[in-house]
């Protein structure tokens, strides 16, 4: 069988919610051990909100954290306990990679900083994530997600015109933040071959949200101002559009042209040849000039069509145009599941139920999702035992010892 | 030069626009030397701004200077043989190959893998594009806004939206695009570990509606979990989540746990009508957010966003400025941290750009160069690559270079 990229490489885990887990899950795919610590005492959110497989709520039924921890492993322990923290110390000098995304100061306070990670393992990576970064005066405000969007200036940049600004609904600071981390880590670890040097990197919700917005931020170090909030539009191209489509107040369609070739097939497959010809709709400065009524002959067009339909018609005419598409469209894609993006693994407690899989292909070292999210403390025995060389014996009695909750 | 940690990789970076160019920026701003091979007229990122008076010019996009710091670039016509030549003559010296030309577009250009395999077997390929290169909408054409919705990310934004009139609302700016550059950076760096223990290179495809399916947070779950559509349309389930005004802007605030709110509460001055039973739990409080709202509109109007932000986070409630650009440069947090650089151009000038997207010390993110102007290091990279002058002229004179 074909390597995976990261055989091999071990990680150990100690995220929680989105924006760590994420990080850790890019691993994964790539075919790393990743070992989360996971506790009884304070379960990780994802696995305590609904969705519920069956809508029973339960550790090992949650959607959000079987999404986010396919093909990871777990590893439960009461970390207030001295004898957890001696198997964690023993993990790391076994691992190649730290990830954690506590508030922060807080890994520090457990005893796993930096500095004695090194003294565990010289060559470490340690990626640290949290809102506001390591440093700087407001390194200990709380920085959820949500509301790294409005912190980033996103939210003032977002939303329809006229009605304030918006927010983009989803939590998009902590996937962001975790795919950065996940690059950091990459990165360090070619460094690392290189260099035979471990490295701390420090990401910071905010600055990472702030690296993906370089038209709002140069437009105001280069002019002094900001774009309006402009919808959906485009500053250079129309039509650039969702356009309603017939059916419930779900069904939409994007519509964009970014030449004037692709307008004049836009009006030819809408049956319009001579709006083609319309001085007001002539180039992209007209067309953006005249937005309201090119909308509004978009829109006749589609509204009676179904968003399919218009989205094949104008596909074939090579008009860039596809469904606004809900969670319910993506998991019953033809599409995705022809790519093999679906994934269903056998869970133990529910059977199988779809999950987002990899948005990448590796012809040589094939990425594959391993096995579904871990039950909590799956793992805890393989760990110790297989990994950490622990006896039977010695297992039973860390379980007797209430370490293992 | 200083270390960094990607310092030796040879890179060579192909197409337009956002995504393969931030998958480039990535690996140059962390030490790789990246070639960017644009076509002779130009990336189309020249022609998008923002602009110094919103006036288009070729050297001075925004949005082009971001995306190229650190790059060498040239021009090069792939449409010509000669010109695909040169190409895989700059591939047999790389590692990797980053690209966002369409399935379709990409083999006549000479960029598809069989091709690049003969020339440099330890070459890694990476091709991004809106859909993968198989299944039944591969050839669909797509821009950023097309890759927002066929991920699903748009049918849930802006969320708790109270317009079902309006549509399913993009992210500003390029997000779609941004997130397949940094997906792609990880699916490329994960085939250069393989190539660093192996020897090998292989071809390596990112889809940037996947990469949008994957951070749809647990929407995505709700239906394969509970069989629940979900929709920009509805309510947050929980309160507080909700921006405020203040006397001189909008204060976000969201209290996810319970203590969070009795410190919010506290914060208040413990008003009466925080003990009413219709706001004794989240979940609640979600159900009766049209009550609740505005006896916190009362207490936030009484604020200035700095004062309340510096009161409720000290009380650990997260709480967050709905920043503009102009209170983001000026943000003391980000210039401790130095967040922002100020870079040099030769047409464009000196101006403040984001810069490190993470932080590493020593060995991270550094300015070595401002992005290219158009075919500045044409004769630089064609004469490293052992093209003689004199076929450099001629191959100006047939308009490949």
């Amino acid at each position: 069988m074909a390597r995976r990229p990261l055989e091999g490489i071990r990680v150990t885990d100690f995220t929680w919610a989105w924006a760590g887990p994420y990080c850790t899950l890019q691993m994964a795919h790539m075919g790393a051990e990743v070992i989360r610590i996971e506790s009884a005492k304070r379960p990780c959110v994802t696995r305590m909100i609904p969705p519920f497989a069956d809508n029973e709520p339960s550790p090992n039924r949650a959607g959000y954290f079987n999404q986010y921890s396919q093909g990871k492993k777990s590893l439960q322990l009461d970390l207030a306990k001295p004898e957890a923290s001696e198997i964690v110390k023993q993990l790391i000098a076994k691992s190649d990679i730290v990830v954690q995304n506590f508030s922060t100061g807080a890994i520090d306070r457990m005893g796993f900083g930096y500095e004695t990670l090194k003294q565990l393992k010289a060559d470490i990576i340690m990626i640290s994530i949290c809102g506001y970064g390591q440093t700087g005066p407001e390194r200990n405000y709380m920085g959820y997600g949500p509301a790294s969007v409005p912190l980033a200036g996103i939210s003032s940049l977002t939303g329809y015109p006229g009605v304030g600004p918006a927010e983009v609904g989803i939590s998009y600071g902590d996937p962001n933040a975790g795919i950065f981390g996940a690059y950091a880590a990459l990165a360090a670890l070619a460094y690392r071959q290189r260099t035979g040097k471990g490295t701390h990197v420090d990401v910071a919700l905010w600055e990472a949200l702030l690296a993906l917005m370089p038209e709002g931020i140069m437009d105001y170090t280069m002019n002094g101002t900001q774009p309006e909030r402009a919808g959906n539009r485009d500053r250079w191209m129309a039509p650039h559009g969702t356009f309603k489509c017939q059916g419930d107040a779900e069904k939409w369609v994007t519509i964009v042209c970014g030449t004037d070739a692709e307008w004049r097939a836009l009006c030819g497959a809408m049956g319009r040849p001579e709006l083609a010809d319309d001085a007001r709709f002539a180039d992209a400065t007209a067309r953006k000039t005249n937005e309201d009524e090119l909308e509004a002959a978009v829109t006749a067009w589609t509204s009676e069509r179904d968003r399919w339909e218009v989205t094949e018609t104008l596909q074939k005419a090579g008009v860039a145009a596809y469904p606004s598409m809900s969670n319910k469209d993506l998991a019953t894609s033809p599409h995705l599941e022809a790519r093999g993006y679906l994934v269903q693994k056998e869970h133990p407690e529910f059977g199988k139920r779809i999950h987002a899989g990899i948005p990448w292909q590796m012809s040589g070292s094939p990425c594959e999702v391993q096995a579904a999210a871990p039950q909590r403390g799956q793992h805890t025995e393989y760990v110790l035992r297989d990994i950490l060389g622990y006896s039977a014996d010695d297992v039973e009695k860390l379980r007797g010892a209430e370490v293992l909750t | 030069m200083a270390e960094q940690l990607l310092s030796g990789l040879k890179v060579v970076e192909c197409g337009n626009m956002v995504s393969a160019a931030y998958a480039g920026k990535l690996l140059a701003d962390f030490g790789a030397d990246v070639v960017k091979v644009e076509e002779p007229g130009g990336d189309t990122a020249r022609g998008r701004g923002p602009f110094p008076g919103d006036t288009p010019h070729a050297e001075r996009s925004g949005l082009f200077l971001y995306l190229n710091t650190n790059k060498r670039g040239t021009t090069l016509n792939l449409k010509e043989a000669k010109g695909r030549g040169v190409l895989h003559g700059l591939c047999a010296g790389a590692d990797i190959l980053v690209h966002n030309y369409a399935p379709g577009e990409s083999g006549p250009l000479g960029l598809d893998h069989a091709t690049l395999r003969a020339v440099n077997p330890g070459l890694i390929v990476t091709s991004i594009s809106y859909f993968g290169h198989d299944g039944p909408h591969s050839g669909y054409r797509a821009y950023d806004l097309t890759a927002s919705n066929a991920g699903g990310w748009a049918s849930i934004s802006p969320g708790a939206s109270d317009y079902p009139d309006f549509p399913p609302l993009k992210p500003f700016g390029h997000q779609a695009d941004f997130q397949a550059g940094v997906h792609a950076g990880v699916a490329t760096l994960g085939a250069y570990y393989h190539k660093c223990l192996t020897g090998e290179g292989q071809h390596v495809v990112v889809s940037a509606q996947e990469c949008i399916a994957a951070i749809l947070e647990m929407n995505f779950m709700h239906y394969t979990y509970g069989g629940m559509e979900t929709s920009r349309l509805g309510r947050r389930s929980i309160y507080p989540w909700c921006m405020l005004d203040c006397k001189d802007g909008k204060l976000f605030v969201i209290c996810v746990e319970e203590d969070q709110w009795k410190r919010f509460v506290e914060l208040m001055g413990n008003p009466e009508w925080a003990s009413l039973e219709i706001f004794e739990d989240r979940v609640v409080r979600g159900q009766n957010y049209d009550a609740l709202v505005p006896f916190l509109q009362e207490f936030a109007a009484e604020w200035t966003v700095a004062d309340l932000y510096k009161a409720g986070q000290e009380r650990r409630i997260c709480m967050a400025p709905v920043n503009t650009m102009a209170d983001l440069l000026a943000s003391a947090h980000l210039k401790a941290r130095e967040f922002f650089v100020e870079i040099g151009h030769q047409v464009a000038g000196a101006l403040r750009y984001p810069g490190a997207p993470f932080k590493v010390a020593d060995v991270g993110y550094a300015i070595r160069r401002p992005a290219p102007r158009l075919g500045e290091h044409n004769a630089e990279v064609y004469t490293e690559l052992g093209v003689s002058e004199t076929e450099q002229a001629a191959l100006q004179q047939a308009g490949v270079i």
